[in-house]
């Protein structure tokens, strides 16, 4: 049962909500404004309204600078990790989740221990460790280094949900003759579509706004992701605050999207770890 | 291949082969390599390595010279800078967790006791937490603007202008408002954790309450705090490991500056690395070494005295 509140209590509750609603969302719409504006309107009155709108200011981000190379970099980086440690974890968890095996306790703490490792216990030696062996300033280097700190979380919370699927299911599969490889792939996956989707919209957001990996262990200008981009195009921009703020909407908008149609995958994605 | 002959080869098979939580030592591997060898390539052996770097003194050209403890004595006795860090970070953690999780469980009350659009405000109320560091960093930036910032802005307006300043250029301030944004970030993940712990709680109990007339406060107090305590115990220490790290929104609004004002712990590891011209990795290793070591420690003794007083039934 829920608490219920006289109705002249839920003036305050209301007007609260309001307010932290303007806190929350409001940042978001006066970047989303300034956007549309150019830096002289900006100047001239900060918080006025985006009349007339200057839409084109997009394809100029997009065209003028190397925004479309962070882009597209982030795209490719951030796709090919989330792949990599969905199908990799998945093989793992299932692994963990149904075979009975000496030394099976060993092998999920020792992956699980990874959810405590901070990066930044990490970041010095991987940096060397890329450098020896050629994949600094890679952006495959970058795909390793994600794909291999992000394995802990994605065992974990796969694992959990794989090993709530009825044992009686894989007995018959394996009956009818099923490899065991088509039962990973043919009934794990499956059934564990929702908890995978959940990790795949988690690494996603995760690895999209990725920032002290990126930072450290990519160099040149035509190798950055969308936000050590947006650091340097900040940094080349600094006072032409109308481009900058068109560049963070090209960053926020696909996040905005894709939370808008999975908002609530998302929040149970990101808080899948702490609930239990 | 057909069904039939799939289930003529299954009743054909051992009995071993039959038993789905047997696996061969090949099968397991096929399964468990590609993950084991990312992460032991990736994530162990970078750790040893920190650690092992941490006693010797890295320079260029491979240069490596074992110093023994030398790196965590100069650290601990002859670093004034470490200690400055260690002081902005410890009080950047003891304020933004507290705020974080109690404003976050404020934020999810507010939901629970059906707020107008509770819905709705949850999805907005959240939207911080999926935006980069960058981009709340450099948001943050424009708000605490000295010319045309909206915190100088709204000071103006309600009449206050006399406390209008430079929040990010001041050493007074920086801290302080770096520590604002950080908190705005993250307000929406403790709420929603909470709410979903709070739509979790038994619905008796509270009716119960209700039908006792206790009040809101009583109720929060005796009830929902109590019964929420593996969550917010959770929280605080999710939240602990968040701030003690915190190096994205520092470096992006401040770089640590002005006069190290905002430098935590993470900064000065990263400067120490590749911003400074000492050359030497083995140092700043022995720091994230000695602040995981004491990360670890609170994490046991915030663990160890919120969990162990009696454990509520229900």
């Amino acid at each position: 049962m829920q608490p219920r509140l006289a109705p002249l209590r839920r003036v305050p509750l209301a007007a609260f909500a309001l307010f932290y609603t303007i806190v929350s969302g409001g940042p978001f719409l006066w970047v989303a404004v300034m956007s549309l504006r150019t830096t002289a309107e900006i100047f001239k009155n900060p918080y006025g309204p985006p009349s007339p709108a200057h839409w084109e200011k997009f394809t100029d981000a997009w065209d003028k600078s190397n925004y479309h190379t962070y882009f597209w970099n982030s795209v490719v980086v951030v796709t090919i990790a989330v792949v990599l440690v969905t199908v990799i974890g998945a093989m793992a968890a299932h692994c963990l989740a149904r075979y009975r095996f000496r030394g099976s306790r060993l092998v999920r703490f020792l992956i699980l221990s990874g959810l405590v490792l901070p990066p930044q216990l990490l970041i010095l030696a991987l940096f060397q460790i890329l450098l020896d062996i050629h994949l600094y300033n890679t952006l495959t280097g970058l795909i390793v280094v994600y794909v291999a700190t992000h394995i802990a979380m994605t065992v974990y919370i796969l694992e959990g949900f794989f090993a709530q699927i009825p044992q009686d299911l894989f007995d018959a599969a394996k009956m009818d003759g099923y490899s065991d490889l088509e039962i990973f792939w043919r009934i794990t996956m499956p059934v564990g579509a929702p908890a995978i989707f959940t990790t795949v919209t988690l690494n996603f957001i995760i690895l999209w706004n990725e920032f002290l990996f990126a930072v450290v262990l990519l160099t040149d200008d035509d190798k950055r992701t969308l936000p050590l981009g947006i650091m340097h195009f900040m940094g080349s921009h600094q006072l032409d605050v109308g481009m900058v703020a068109t560049g963070l909407m090209i960053a926020i908008v696909p996040v905005l999207l894709i939370y808008g149609f999975f908002s609530e995958t998302m929040i149970k994605g990101m808080t899948a770890g702490a609930v239990r | 291949m057909s069904g039939l002959s799939r289930r003529l080869r299954g009743i054909l098979g051992n009995a071993a082969a039959t038993d789905a939580r047997a696996a061969s030592l090949g099968l397991l591997l096929m399964f468990l390599a590609p993950a084991l060898l990312f992460y032991a390539g990736f994530a162990v052996y970078p750790v040893l390595r920190t650690f092992y770097n941490s006693f010797h003194a890295i320079r260029p050209q491979g240069v490596v010279e074992f110093v023994g403890i030398g790196n965590f004595r100069s650290i601990l006795f002859a670093d004034p800078t470490f200690w400055k860090a260690v002081g902005n970070t410890a009080l950047f953690t003891v304020i933004a967790t507290l705020v974080d999780v109690f404003g976050g469980l404020l934020l999810a009350l507010c939901l629970f006791a059906r707020a107008p659009s509770a819905g709705l405000l949850r999805v907005i109320w959240f939207t911080p937490v999926l935006m980069s560091y960058v981009v709340v960093g450099v948001i943050w930036v424009w708000i605490y603007d000295y010319d045309w910032g909206l915190a100088n802005a709204i000071l103006h307006w309600i009449g206050l202008g006399a406390y209008e300043q430079s929040w990010l250029g001041h050493p007074s301030t920086a801290l302080w408002s770096v520590m604002g944004a950080h908190i705005w970030k993250w307000l929406g993940f403790n709420m929603i954790v909470f709410l979903a712990a709070l739509y979790a709680l038994p619905g008796e109990v509270l009716g119960a309450a209700e039908l006792d007339n206790c009040g809101w406060v009583a109720k929060l107090f005796y009830i929902i705090i109590p019964m929420l305590r593996a969550t917010i115990v959770n929280l605080l220490v999710l939240s602990f490991i968040g701030k003690m790290m915190v190096f994205d929104l520092v470096w992006i609004m401040t770089g640590g500056g002005p006069l190290w004002s905002t430098e935590t712990v993470s900064t000065y590891v990263y400067k120490r690395a590749f911003d400074w011209n000492t050359f030497d990795l083995g140092y700043p290793s022995a720091i994230a070494v000695l602040w995981f070591v004491i990360i670890l420690a609170f994490i046991a003794i915030m663990t160890r005295l919120l969990r162990q007083r009696d454990r509520l039934e229900f």
